[in-house]
């Protein structure tokens, strides 16, 4: 039975904020993947789900920051807004994770997914609209390029990282949430 | 993707290897902010100056250094075509329905590729020629004033070490399984959104699978020897900062001051 110490959480954090870099590129494959898809909120989402949210505030601060040191990708001016955006995820994601328990895994993690992927996107276009594109950002232009665009990445999400939760757990690689308990 | 574009150290013993890291991350960190603020032409001939004579420093050769960036080659012509064709609707050489292609988008994109090629040149310097544990090191003493309010900087300095370690690995595994999924008949450049939708879980999956098992195993391996993550390790030695280091510091703070203020 796998048991999720404090070693091993750091290491998955350490897997997630290294797919961040690794991620984005194996997506080159599919065109416009990493505008449609966003590749690099998948392992800040899962670390967030798996290890909790002050390792998924580390991958998604890290990830995005040696993903441009390592790729240039996302460009320096891009980086900051893009950085608190996936930093929320990361940590709304752990955060629900301890608060949802609905006895049902599925429910926990789409609970948890969509809250934090609603609470990243108002607080990325919250820093956009404040400190970054101060008086030139207005909620068409949010709603457009945080919904609309990536409406494809959205549902890929929503389908893919529960399911390699499960296929995770299934492999015995993270513990199961809600265990069986043999009569 | 079977070509790694930076992480790999190079032993060396150039003036750059033997400079500690951390004068050295703190100089790279002063040189993107310098990179970023400079707009005049003299600026970016200056921090094109500059580059060239770290790599002559470095004693690495102008592939190993320009490499990474020069692999991108097709994401910078992309980045000036679309500065040209859309940054600017004013004073056009032509116009055709969205696109209207100018000398100031031309020279906007310059400046982005320009910008984009330096950091990625300079990181490049620095992971060639900085072992991962001096890196480790370094970014633990970096921030070393956050323990005062109780974060774990020496778990986070492991942590993004590790991550750096595992880039390659992990980079290598991602493109076997996907040459393996386009060998069974995957197929990644479909037109139809619903089938490159399809195309992400047999790419996705095995590489996250993957990945966890690395980390699994290297947990354990970390446990068994006795790792806690609990702060109780000591450094075989304790690195101070030597002439060489402090001259190269104080000497690239002086440009990079004098670039954001001037140039």
């Amino acid at each position: 039975m796998a048991t999720m110490t404090t070693v091993k959480k750091s290491i998955i954090t350490a897997v997630c904020i290294a797919l961040c870099v690794v991620l984005p590129m194996a997506f080159h494959a599919i065109p416009n993947a990493g505008s449609v898809y966003c590749p690099m909120h998948i392992p800040v989402l899962l670390c967030g789900l798996i290890c909790g949210p002050q390792y998924g505030l580390l991958c998604g601060l890290a990830g995005p920051a040696l993903s441009t040191l390592f790729t240039g990708m996302p460009p320096v001016a891009y980086l900051p807004p893009m950085m608190i955006e996936i930093a929320v995820y990361g940590t709304l994601c752990g955060l629900m994770m301890k608060v949802v328990h609905t006895k049902n895994l599925y429910a926990d993690l789409y609970v948890s997914l969509i809250i934090a992927m609603l609470g990243g996107r108002i607080v990325g276009g919250l820093a956009k609209a404040l400190i970054f594109a101060g008086g030139e950002y207005s909620m068409a232009t949010w709603a457009t390029g945080y919904f609309v665009t990536s409406l494809p990445g959205i549902i890929v999400h929503l389908v893919l990282i529960p399911s390699i939760v499960v296929a995770l757990m299934r492999a015995m690689l993270i513990p199961e949430r809600y265990p069986k308990v043999d009569s | 993707m079977s070509r790694l574009p930076t992480g790999t150290f190079i032993p060396g013993s150039s003036p750059v290897h033997r400079l500690d890291a951390r004068v050295k991350l703190l100089s790279l960190i002063a040189l993107l902010i310098a990179i970023v603020s400079v707009d005049t032409l003299i600026g970016y001939a200056v921090i094109a100056a500059i580059t060239v004579f770290v790599i002559g420093l470095s004693g690495l050769t102008l592939k190993t250094a320009v490499g990474s960036a020069y692999r991108m080659y097709l994401f910078f012509i992309l980045v000036l075509l679309m500065n040209t064709c859309f940054f600017s609707a004013e004073d056009p050489w032509f116009s055709f329905w969205l696109i209207h292609p100018s000398h100031g988008g031309m020279v906007q994109g310059l400046i982005v590729v320009f910008r984009v090629f330096m950091v990625l040149v300079l990181s490049n310097i620095l992971t060639c020629t900085t072992q991962p544990m001096e890196m480790t090191n370094a970014l633990e003493s970096l921030m070393s004033p956050l323990r005062f309010v109780k974060i774990p900087t020496d778990q986070i300095a492991i942590i993004i070490s590790v991550a750096i370690q595992f880039i390659p690995t992990l980079f290598e595994e991602a493109d076997m399984i996907r040459k393996a999924q386009t060998a069974r008949g995957a197929t990644f450049d479909s037109p139809k959104l619903s089938e490159k939708a399809a195309a992400v879980m047999p790419l996705a999956i095995p590489i996250f699978l993957g990945a966890f098992k690395r980390a699994d195993e290297l947990s354990l391996a970390m446990e068994a020897r006795g790792y806690t993550g609990v702060r109780i390790h000591t450094n075989r030695k304790k690195a101070c900062l030597r002439f060489g280091d402090y001259a190269a510091m104080v000497s690239v703070l002086a440009v990079c001051i004098l670039l954001t203020a001037f140039l």
